[in-house]
């Protein structure tokens, strides 16, 4: 029998979130008995102190918020990060950067890359077995060895940045020597909770925030924050109105076909005042699509329709989250033509068309189907014609193609609907929608047509990551083309979804979704919430207990991790999957760029 | 900005006119240099070698995947159309003589045979993969021998079965005589190296002509066991033809190394005995 190594099975809120983060020179008993001080002071002041069933926001306090402390000018959220968590300001103000800034300024960091040096060293010191780990990395008691990782040493969950030397005089927007010409802001007082849009919606920080002064914040996860929506109604109500209203500005101003990116507060209020939100489809919607792959039933009929093919546009709709499907009628059945994600607009050749020929009206030329879930914005038609269309560039309203008998050009209005060679096939397109891989910014896509089956891939992937590979060269196949079975880094990572500790995470770097070892407890949900089973759960070994299989001293049962393609981002160079494939017949793509996907299958 | 995507064919025609060029501008200057009475054996063959073992560092960078030193499928174009040029300064090398000399024959056969297996190396990848693509689904090499069993099981399963609701046993006595040898191990790879359909042609038609002495249930069974057998049959296939894409380097990587070493011994003893 094999020799097996003893280790807890890690729990939620084993490491709460302030010890992953703890001040250099403060002792665990200290930052212990830090937290307890800042729970109690929490737990009298808004929005906790009317909060009921107190034992359980103690715990949510204690395990999943923590104290930060910033100093004038320090940055606390970048633009386009990806955070899992919310702020609460408890001293001081925060601004709000509404403009775009210099990533320089915002002392954007490298990913912790290795050093190519030790990417090239560790090929030579490659484990022999498989899922071989330094267990003195984990936070468990070992057995008999005492030792306990040290906190804040080797978490990766949340990154907020460090002081930032660029932004060390007070903000001051009138000054011209003022490293940032900052023209657009909020201010944000005490008490005000922020981030919550980007926590629980798993979308990308849509501003930077800066320290106005001494400011100290409360830190939520959003585990934490999602548990606390659960306590207390007002706060439900407040944080839902919050994401409401923040959402509809952030989906307009994200739409960049229709030009209102550089549009001010002022000049977007008329339009946030009259659009509207609508969500469409199951947010669980990976639920639903496994147990229709299950009972392969026709995914059209369990898609709702958005907007149908022939009625007349009520209004410019934007996606705001999820995807959509466009499609026509085509004899008895329907075409998919291409699909939209998050920013695309529908519907803007027939409002475009209609508001210049009022006498000559145009219905729907397509049909618009939410593909799982899908929260849209709808601009009223009146709306849309006095206020957005006129400023769109002629040559960037897309052409309406012969009302409905021929179909338009798939979703990107960058196509050239005319170019035969330009377009994915049909049959690939329903595909890829069928089978949602539209979800991913890094689908491993295989031209079997040009792999030799070598799987140098494999070799490559196994080698940067101690000899372990972390995709198969595997799955679906569509025409000549494989999906293989590798994260696809989601624009919608549903399994992120009830990860109890957030191992599961975002880098705030380039926002591939990447697991952190130390803090995975092994539940698996991540695993089981992925529709396209491309998360691995493993049983680890032990590197100094001669590679035995860790076992958990309760129950004997081996300690599992859960694995899977982290797009090489530990590395310099990129996916080594695709740098070391011979015969350019291995492409990660994100699947939001048609243009590039319809040359790569037209090469 | 990303780099729109070239085609394939644009690639090649940009490819092969500069390797075209350049082997031009290199063949003027070694005609210029032998008609100008100057010996570029030396040159030549310094050359050679240094292509050569720029060839073989193909297999190096396969086997170091960091730092990331190109893209792999970057040196794959490099290796093709520098060996084309190795071509060239051969030629020359030897001065389109037939060489005399034990060394020189053997380094001269080597050469040329690994440049051969090379070419054909490169028909072949491109060749197969669309055939494979197109035939039975996909299957990762190592694990044909599985789903050979597997298929097995469920065609002696399916007998059993035949066996059992039908009480005949036309299709289980076809099944020994015929297919029992046939779903126990890969077969007819020669055939599927001819791309010939001949063997499975041979066995779907000796199982149509039992249709006239089956019943109902025994047909339903047959048309099963069709599926199985043309199952059986792809999978067959794609051992055949990914063993040949795994092959074919097994024979091109170790006449690399065999030229390599031959090659130093020729440019030492040209040294110890020339220079
Ligand atoms: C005559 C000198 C040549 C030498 C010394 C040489 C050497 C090598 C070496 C060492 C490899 C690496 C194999 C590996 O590690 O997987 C390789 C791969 C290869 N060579 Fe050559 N080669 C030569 C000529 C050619 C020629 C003339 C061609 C074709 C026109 C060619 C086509 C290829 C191909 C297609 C591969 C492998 C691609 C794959 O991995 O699928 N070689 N060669």
């Amino acid at each position: 029998m094999s020799k097996t190594s003893v280790l807890d099975r890690p729990k939620r809120w084993d490491i709460p979130f302030f010890a992953e983060r703890s001040q250099r020179d403060q002792t665990p008993e200290v930052a212990q008995k830090a937290q307890e001080e800042l729970v109690q002071r929490l737990l009298v002041i808004e929005p906790f102190a009317k909060m009921e069933n107190r034992k359980k926001l103690k715990d949510i306090l204690h395990n999943d918020t923590r104290l930060l402390q910033f100093h004038d000018g320090d940055v606390i959220v970048r633009k386009g990060d990806y955070g899992n968590s919310a702020f609460i300001t408890l001293v001081g103000s925060v601004k709000v950067l509404l403009d775009d800034l210099d990533p320089t300024l915002l002392g954007r960091k490298k990913t912790k890359t290795q050093s190519r040096w030790r990417s090239f060293t560790k090929l030579f010191t490659l484990p022999r077995m498989p899922e071989s780990r330094d267990t003195r990395l984990y936070p468990q008691l070992r057995e008999g060895s005492g030792t306990t990782a040290k906190p804040g040493t080797t978490f990766a969950i949340q990154d907020i940045p460090n002081v930032l030397k660029a932004l060390k005089e007070p903000l001051d927007p009138t000054d011209p020597k003022s490293p940032l010409k900052i023209t657009n802001t909020v201010t944000m007082e005490t008490g005000v909770l922020f981030g919550e849009l980007a926590a629980l919606g798993r979308i990308p920080r849509a501003a930077s925030c800066v320290a106005q002064g001494d400011t100290q914040l409360l830190e939520i996860r959003w585990q934490g924050l999602r548990d606390l929506r659960q306590l207390d109604n007002a706060l439900r109500q407040y944080v839902d109105q919050l994401y409401r209203e923040r959402g509809l500005k952030d989906a307009l101003q994200n739409a960049a076909q229709i030009h209102l990116h550089q549009r001010s507060d002022t000049q977007l209020q008329p339009i946030v005042q009259t659009a509207e939100f609508a969500t469409y489809g199951s947010y669980d919607w990976y639920g639903s699509y496994q147990a229709l792959r299950e009972e392969n039933s026709n995914p059209l009929t369990q898609e709702p329709v958005i907007a149908a093919q022939g009625h007349y546009p009520n209004g410019l709709i934007i996606i705001r989250a999820g995807f959509a499907r466009i499609s026509c009628k085509q004899g008895s059945g329907e075409h998919t033509l291409g699909y939209l994600s998050k920013g695309d607009v529908y519907g803007l050749a027939e409002l475009a068309h209609n508001a210049k020929h009022p006498n000559d009206p145009t219905p729907l030329t397509t049909t618009l189907r939410a593909i799982g879930y899908v929260d849209i914005v709808r601009v009223p038609t009146a709306t849309a014609e006095q206020l957005i269309i006129p400023n769109i560039p002629v040559d960037q309203i897309p052409v309406l193609q012969n009302k409905v008998s021929s179909p338009p050009s798939p979703s990107t209005p960058t196509q050239n609907p005319s170019a035969e060679k330009d377009r994915i096939a049909p049959v690939i397109l329903e595909s890829l929608v069928e089978n949602r891989f539209i979800n991913g910014s890094a689908t491993m896509l295989i031209d079997l047509d040009r792999c030799t089956r070598c799987d140098d891939c494999v070799r490559a992937c196994s080698s940067g990551h101690d000899n372990n590979p972390r995709f198969v060269r595997h799955g679906t196949t569509i025409d000549h083309y494989l999906v293989a079975n590798a994260c696809m880094h989601c624009a919608d990572p549903v399994c992120m979804i009830g990860c109890p500790t957030g191992a599961i995470h975002r880098t705030t770097q380039g926002g591939e979704v990447v697991i952190n070892d130390i803090t995975c407890i092994g539940c698996g949900v991540c695993a089981s919430s992925c529709p396209y089973e491309n998360i691995r759960m493993v049983e680890i070994r032990d590197q100094l207990n001669s590679d035995a299989i860790v076992v958990n001293p309760n129950n004997g049962k081996p300690i599992a991790k859960a694995t899977k393609c982290d797009l090489c981002t530990d590395h310099h160079g990129g996916p080594a999957c695709e740098r070391a494939c011979p015969h350019d017949a291995l492409k990660r793509v994100d699947m939001r760029e048609m243009d590039i996907l319809s040359q790569w299958f037209n090469r | 900005m990303v780099q729109p995507i070239r085609t394939f064919r644009f690639r090649r025609y940009l490819s092969s006119l500069l390797t075209l060029a350049l082997a031009a501008g290199l063949a003027l200057l070694l005609i210029a240099s032998n008609l100008s009475l100057r010996d570029t054996h030396y040159a030549t063959g310094w050359a050679l070698l240094g292509m050569i073992l720029f060839l073989a560092c193909y297999n190096l960078r396969k086997k170091l995947t960091y730092p990331p030193l190109l893209r792999s499928a970057t040196w794959l174009q490099l290796h093709l159309y520098v060996a084309w040029i190795t071509l060239l300064v051969f030629a020359f090398h030897i001065g389109f003589r037939i060489p005399n000399g034990i060394i020189e024959v053997t380094l001269a056969t080597l050469y040329i045979t690994t440049f051969t297996s090379g070419v054909l190396g490169i028909i072949l990848t491109r060749a197969i993969p669309p055939r494979l693509a197109v035939r039975g689904s996909e299957v990762i090499y190592e694990r044909i021998p599985m789903f050979r069993r597997e298929l097995r099981l469920r065609a002696e399963n399916l007998m059993i079965q035949s066996v059992e609701k039908t009480n005949a046993t036309i299709l289980s006595d076809f099944y020994t005589a015929h297919l029992a040898d046939y779903f126990a191990r890969s077969r007819n790879l020669r055939f599927h190296l001819m791309q010939s359909h001949k063997p499975l042609h041979n066995l779907l038609s000796k199982l149509t002509t039992q249709d006239r002495y089956l019943g109902t249930e025994e047909r339903a069974i047959a048309v099963e066991l069709r599926d199985l057998i043309k199952t059986k049959d792809a999978l067959d296939y794609h051992l055949a033809m990914q063993g040949i894409l795994k092959i074919w380097l097994f024979i091109h990587i170790p006449l690399t190394y065999m030229l390599i070493a031959v090659a130093v011994v020729h440019a030492f003893l040209i040294h110890v005995f020339l220079g």
